[in-house]
This record gives C-alpha cells, sequence and structure tokens, in this order.
C-alpha cells in the first residue's frame, strides 16, 4: 500500500526550544491517525510542518523529509497548492475577519471558483459537515468573529473542508465544543475518511479510541510509539509509558 | 544578542562610523567667507526662492514616503528573517533611525549655508532621504511584526496567494498605525523646514547688510502644522486601540 504521507527524521527547532528530535512515521490513505501526548510534545509542531506554515516562525529550522503521495513537500514549487491539498483546523479558532459566509467560501474563491450557484453548495455542505449550518443558515452574512467559541471552532472545521484537502489535520478541535455536537462532528469524520486522510490530535485519548484507525504517542518531541489504536489502547502497547499515558497515571 | 546579531551590529556601527569619516573629511576641507545663498549661480537675497524649493520638496516627500513603506513590505513579508541580507538591512535601517531628525537637518543646513553656499534639490533630497526613510521604515516593519501570526497562518492554510494575505489582512490591520507613523514623520520634516528657514534667513539678512533679523513667519506656520500633524497622528494611534 501507498502511503499517503511519509516523515523521515524529521527534527524542528524554534531557535534553542528543539521541539521535534527526529521523528519518522507514515500516514496511509483514507486512515484516521490519532496523535496523543502530553502538552509541549510536539503535535502541533507536526502537524504545521505537513501545511508549511511553520515557516512563518522567525528563527525555525526544520530537518528531514516529509513527503506527500511520494513527494518531498520543500520540492513542490507551488505551496499554495500544496496548502489548499491539506485542511487545518487549530486549537483556537481563528476567525478570519470576514463574514461566516465569506470565511468558508476564502479558500474556494482562492483556488479560482468563481461560479455562485457553486459556492453556495460548497458553503452549505461544509457548514453542514462541521455541524454548524443549522445555527448559522439565518445569519451568513455577520461576522465570523462574532460567533460563540464552540461555533468559531466549527466555522474553521468548515473552512479546513472547503477546499476539499486530501489530507486533514485536525488540533484538538474539540477543545471548545459540547460534547452532543463533538459526537456529531466525529460521525462526520468517520464517512469522511472515505474521502480523505485525517490526522487528529488530542487530548482526549478516548476521542482517539473512539475514532482512530491507528494511533501515535509522542513525548517530548519524540515518537514513543505508532500502532492499531486496539494494540495502543490494550493491556501491553510496546511501551510502558504509552500505557500509563493512555491509562491517565503518567509523571 | 547572540553572537551573529552582535556581528551584524558591529557592521551597521563600522558603515555609519565611515558616513561619518567622510563628512568630517569634507567638511574640514571648508573654505568659504563669503556669506551668501545662491541658487544655480544667482545670489538669493529673499527668502521666497528658498520657498520655492521647499515647495518642491512636497512631492519628493511623498514619493520618499511610499518608496518606505514598499521597503518596510519588501523587508517584512519577502525577505527571509534569516537571511544576512534581512538582518544586515535591518541593523543598518535600526541605526539611521535612532538618529534624530535634527542631526539631519543641521547637516543640510551646514552644508547649503556654510559649505557650498549653494541651494539645491540633490542636497535637500539627500536630507529629507534620511529624515524619512530610516524612521518610515523602521515603524512600518515594527507594525507589521506585530500582525497577528495566527490569522496569517490561517489564511496561508486555506492556500491565500501572498498578495492577498498581505492586501486582505496585512494592510487592513496595520494601516491605522502606519497612518499614525507617516503623519509623525511628516510633523518632523516640517520641524526642520522651520530651523531650516530660520537658518537661511539669518544668512540671507546678514548677507544683505541688514542687521535687524526676525524670525519668519513662515516658520512659524510651519512648526504650527507640525504640532498640529503631531496630534493627528495621535488620533490615529487611538482609534487602532479601541
Ligand atoms: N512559536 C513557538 N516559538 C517557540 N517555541 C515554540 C513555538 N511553538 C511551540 N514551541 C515549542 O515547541 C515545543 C512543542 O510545541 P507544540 O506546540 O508542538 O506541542 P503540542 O504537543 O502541540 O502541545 P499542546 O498539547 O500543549 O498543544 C514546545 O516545547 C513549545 O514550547
Ligand atoms: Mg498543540
Amino acid at each position: 500500500m501507498e502511503n499517503k504521507i511519509e516523515i523521515a527524521n524529521l527534527k524542528v527547532s524554534y531557535g534553542d526550544t528543539q521541539a521535534l528530535n527526529g521523528i519518522s512515521l507514515n500516514v496511509h490513505p483514507n486512515e484516521i491517525l490519532g496523535i496523543i501526548g502530553p502538552a509541549q510534545s510536539g503535535k502541533t509542531t507536526l502537524l504545521k510542518v505537513i501545511n508549511r506554515t511553520l515557516e512563518f516562525n522567525q528563527g525555525i529550522s526544520v530537518e528531514g523529509t516529509v513527503k506527500l503521495d511520494g513527494v518531498d513537500i520543500n520540492s513542490i514549487g507551488d505551496v499554495y497548492g500544496l496548502r489548499r491539498r491539506i485542511g487545518m483546523v487549530l486549537p483556537l479558532p481563528v476567525g478570519l475577519p470576514l463574514t461566516i459566509y465569506d470565511n468558508v467560501a476564502f479558500a474556494p474563491r482562492t483556488a479560482g471558483i468563481r461560479n455562485k450557484a457553486e459556492i453556495d453548495e460548497i458553503v452549505e455542505r461544509c457548514l453542514q459537515q462541521a455541524a454548524l449550518w443549522d445555527e448559522v443558515k439565518d445569519r451568513l452574512d455577520s461576522l465570523g468573529t462574532k460567533l460563540s467559541g464552540g461555533q468559531q471552532q466549527r466555522l474553521t472545521i468548515a473552512r479546513a473542508l472547503s477546499h476539499q484537502p486530501e489530507v486533514l489535520c485536525l488540533d484538538e478541535f474539540s477543545i471548545a465544543v459540547d460534547p452532543i455536537t463533538t459526537m456529531r462532528i466525529e460521525d462526520v469524520l468517520k464517512t469522511l475518511k472515505n474521502e480523505m486522510t485525517i490526522l487528529l490530535v488530542t487530548n482526549l485519548v478516548q476521542q482517539a479510541k473512539r475514532l482512530a484507525n491507528r494511533t501515535a504517542f509522542m513525548l517530548n518531541g519524540d515518537l514513543i510509539e505508532i500502532d492499531e489504536t486496539d494494540v495502543i489502547f490494550s493491556d501491553n502497547p510496546s511501551n510502558r509509558s504509552t500505557y500509563d499515558y493512555v491509562n491517565g497515571n503518567f509523571g | 544578542m547572540n553572537r551573529s546579531n552582535l556581528l551584524y551590529n558591529v557592521i551597521a556601527i563600522v558603515i555609519l562610523a565611515l558616513v561619518l569619516f567622510m563628512f568630517w573629511n569634507f567638511a574640514a576641507s571648508t573654505s568659504y567667507v563669503e556669506g551668501k545663498i545662491t541658487s544655480g549661480g544667482v545670489v538669493i537675497d529673499t527668502l521666497s526662492t528658498i520657498y520655492g524649493y521647499l515647495y518642491g520638496m512636497i512631492p519628493i516627500c511623498c514619493v520618499l514616503i511610499l518608496f518606505s513603506l514598499a521597503v518596510a513590505f519588501y523587508l517584512e513579508e519577502w525577505l527571509s528573517h534569516r537571511s544576512w541580507q534581512y538582518r544586515i538591512i535591518e541593523r543598518i535601517i535600526a541605526i539611521f533611525a535612532c538618529i534624530p531628525s535634527l542631526v539631519y537637518g543641521l547637516f543640510c543646513a551646514y552644508f547649503i549655508v556654510v559649505k557650498s553656499q549653494q541651494i539645491s534639490y540633490l542636497t535637500l533630497t539627500i536630507a529629507v532621504f534620511f529624515i524619512v526613510v530610516p524612521v518610515t521604515i523602521r515603524t512600518t516593519q515594527q507594525v507589521i511584526q506585530k500582525v497577528d501570526l495566527s490569522v496569517r497562518e490561517a489564511a496561508y492554510a486555506l492556500g491565500a496567494k501572498r498578495m492577498r494575505v498581505i492586501a486582505d489582512h496585512v494592510i487592513p490591520n496595520t494601516f491605522p498605525m502606519i497612518l499614525t507613523g507617516i503623519f509623525t514623520t511628516i510633523s518632523r520634516v516640517l520641524a526642520i523646514a522651520a530651523l531650516f528657514i530660520v537658518i537661511c534667513g539669518w544668512k540671507i539678512t546678514e548677507s544683505n547688510s541688514k542687521h535687524s533679523f526676525d524670525i519668519p513667519n513662515n516658520a512659524i506656520v510651519l512648526l504650527s502644522s507640525a504640532l498640529l500633524f503631531s496630534v493627528i497622528s495621535c488620533l490615529f494611534e487611538k482609534k487602532k486601540s479601541l
């Protein structure tokens, strides 16, 4: 089976802080890969390497290779095109200072879609998938930044889906979302994985257990273990600290 | 401060020292004493010729301000902050921006009134260049650096092109602060122009052997406008923080 993403010996440092110390892992197509680990383990950094937005940090240094469909992402000339192939949901919802509609229409328009009906259709579908449509369908013209915290987070999910990415990166997407809505989004993710590959960073280990096909455990910039989710959550994963973290008796 | 930053600072200071050295060398070789100002060979005997030059500087000032904004955006949005080009340019600008505009103004007046005794657009432009460009670049750079990284990342993550992010996000978010910087700069230029008129007026009175010298009214007008522009620049600042 061809790997969707191949990461080899990836090292990242922010100036003097080493965030990733040489990580290698493969992501299979159409799987949900759960990524768990305590704070500061480098999960967010890993996601930002993939869509090359880490480059905006001053003093950043990245070594190692990341391949998407077998092609090194650094050798892709059209970095904007690369980013459109990847959907990114960050933990703190970042509302672009635009209306709800324009937030979701932003990426399709950037990709050159001009047809109003087509954009309308994308906006509705993505807001449905993010479980937000019913709440906002009557006020698509109001500012996205005026939604509640949880709604803004779902708006970023809708936005990430709007350019039909091949890879969807979710970084603690449910941090501000109530449990019932979270369940609705989780159901959507289960169906979405037929169309795309999903990287799911989560602090809720149970969420990884519910959704992920495989799970990776990270700790202080190292990849401790990656395996079938069943194995990670069993009584005998190959690393002792994985067991401790998953069972909440860490440290 | 780490070692490489120190290096870039040293290089920038050396460049500044060279400029000063050249200036002193040149100033020491003064052989003046006629005591008049000329314009294209004709002795200036009223201030109105000087005013003509100052009006002529208005478009040049505008061009220099636009140029500075372009340079600031280029440095912040295009050039990699890790490249040596960025670091050296950034340091040099920082150092020239630290020098008070009064110093540039007095150098320029010295050159025109004492040294060459001839007013020309070239001299004025060089002075205004140093008064306007480094400070404007520096303040604009600082404003751009303060733009929220997360919104920028979010826009780029959606595949937005650089020009799009700059036009839709960076410029709207920085515009009031950039205006503040521009107005402060204008105010500075006006104040220096007032000083310049006073010095030239004094020289012209002296060379015409009129022994009573009054501060020209226009200098007062310029100073008042400088004040006005400073106050206006504060208004923008306030608007931003709302
Ligand atoms: N912009 C930054 N500048 C400097 N250091 C950073 C930056 N972002 C992250 N780091 C450092 O990199 C390391 C990894 O951070 P990262 O955000 O990837 O961790 P994380 O696993 O996502 O943590 P969390 O679960 O808290 O979100 C940390 O030591 C952190 O301090
Ligand atoms: Mg994180």
